[in-house]
């Protein structure tokens, strides 16, 4: 329908302004270089966008730390680069104030909260890994392991390069279902500012084929988060839209709905 | 220096292990463990003991270090862990989600291999 791709359009062009300083314990030189500004798209993921910011910072840091991996932090916590830039948004930032400052570094890489990312393979790795996944809840993994490598390959250059029509040419064969039916478990994961995230499994539909909410998701997974906030793409979700409607719409390009839980400060 | 141990670590403990612990279950250890079954695919060796209860809250890349010391692999050596013989879970996730969605049958099956199985 006209208006659900409309929808889908406005998820893929979420954008965040970001400012990126570098650590003060990685300068060199006298006084900090500038930082740098830029908007990042939502879907994406830090380490396909952060070329240049590196490259940038690389003249004011001493050689010795040029082949280190840069990694990012926002206000004291170091941000998982396997996650969507949106998630990490929502969950550390949420738009209190804009640009979302962050601080790059060069050293002291924190080994227990971050896994390695040496290079952009590793990122298509799990993103795939994270498609193939999600599959595997949605249709048992049918529909992905029928596909053919080129449109694997078409699925994650679509989303590389910001190309709408090329993604979603390859990705709505992955959304598919039998309307009356759905999928068989909604992907979705449900992430915390400090605590590992929680993932289980839920049907689209009750036995009697009622549709199951964002509400009940939450009444069964966080029984005991009334009044904090529920954040999705940016946006508090009415709790009594349908899942499956959610998982089609709001899901990442990993087809995973993830879903920002944020508790009420004090 | 993890060399010379030829046990597992003390927090994994085996069936029978399992079966004595749960005599005491006023100890801490409030949340039951999970069954995992580990399965060698391709040329990875096979471990002589495959089935092992692992705390729910344990990462699977904490699950990858233990096989490599159980293979007296090196830190650097490539360990690739599979779900459903089709996706490699991130090394972050929890023992617990896993099984919570993969696990059939009161255990959750991981394969492991040295090099990339199911892309």
């Amino acid at each position: 329908m006209a208006e659900d791709r409309e929808i889908l359009r406005e998820v893929w062009d979420g954008r965040v302004p970001v400012c990126i300083q570098l650590a003060s314990e990685d300068h060199n030189t006298l006084s900090a270089p500038d930082p740098y500004y830029l908007m990042v798209p939502r879907l994406s993921y830090f380490p396909l966008l952060m070329d240049k910011v590196r490259k940038h910072f690389l003249r004011f840091i001493s050689p010795d730390l040029h082949e280190e991996e840069m990694w990012l932090e926002s206000d004291g916590m170091p941000l998982k680069w396997h996650y969507p830039v949106g998630v990490l948004f929502d969950l550390h930032c949420g738009g209190s104030s804009l640009p979302w400052a962050l601080t790059a570094h060069f050293s002291h890489f924190p080994e227990h909260d971050l896994i390695r990312c040496p290079s952009r393979e590793v990122v298509e790795s799990h993103f795939m890994s994270s498609v193939k996944e999600a599959d595997g809840l949605k249709h048992r993994g049918q529909i992905i392991t029928n596909m053919q490598s080129k449109d694997h390959k078409q699925l994650w250059m679509g989303l590389c390069n910001d190309k709408f029509d090329q993604f979603w040419a390859i990705n709505c064969k992955l959304m598919e279902c039998l309307p009356e039916e759905g999928f068989k478990f909604i992907p979705f994961r449900i992430h915390f500012p400090c605590q590992p995230s929680l993932q289980r499994l839920i049907k689209p539909q009750t036995d009697d084929g009622r549709k199951v909410t964002l509400e009940e998701l939450l009444q069964e997974f966080l029984p005991r988060g009334e009044g904090d906030r529920v954040v999705i793409q940016g946006i508090e979700v009415p709790r009594d839209t349908p899942l499956q409607w959610m998982s089609e719409h709001l899901s990442h390009p990993d087809n995973f709905l993830h879903i920002c839980h944020i508790p009420t400060q004090g | 220096m993890e060399e010379e141990k030829s046990s597992p670590p003390s927090d994994l403990t085996s069936e029978s292990s399992l079966e004595h612990t749960d005599h005491d279950s006023n100890k801490a250890t409030p949340l039951k463990k999970i069954d995992v079954l580990l399965k060698a695919t391709g040329d990875a060796p096979i471990m002589r003991k495959k089935k092992w209860a692992v705390e729910g809250d344990k990462r699977v890349g904490w699950v990858a270090d233990f096989i490599r010391k159980y293979l007296k692999l090196n830190s650097s050596d490539n360990l690739f862990l599979y779900v459903n013989q089709s996706f490699a879970p991130a090394p972050d996730q929890l023992v617990r989600n896993l099984y919570q969605c993969f696990g059939s049958d009161g255990k959750l099956v991981l394969h492991y291999c040295r090099t990339q199985a199911w892309g």
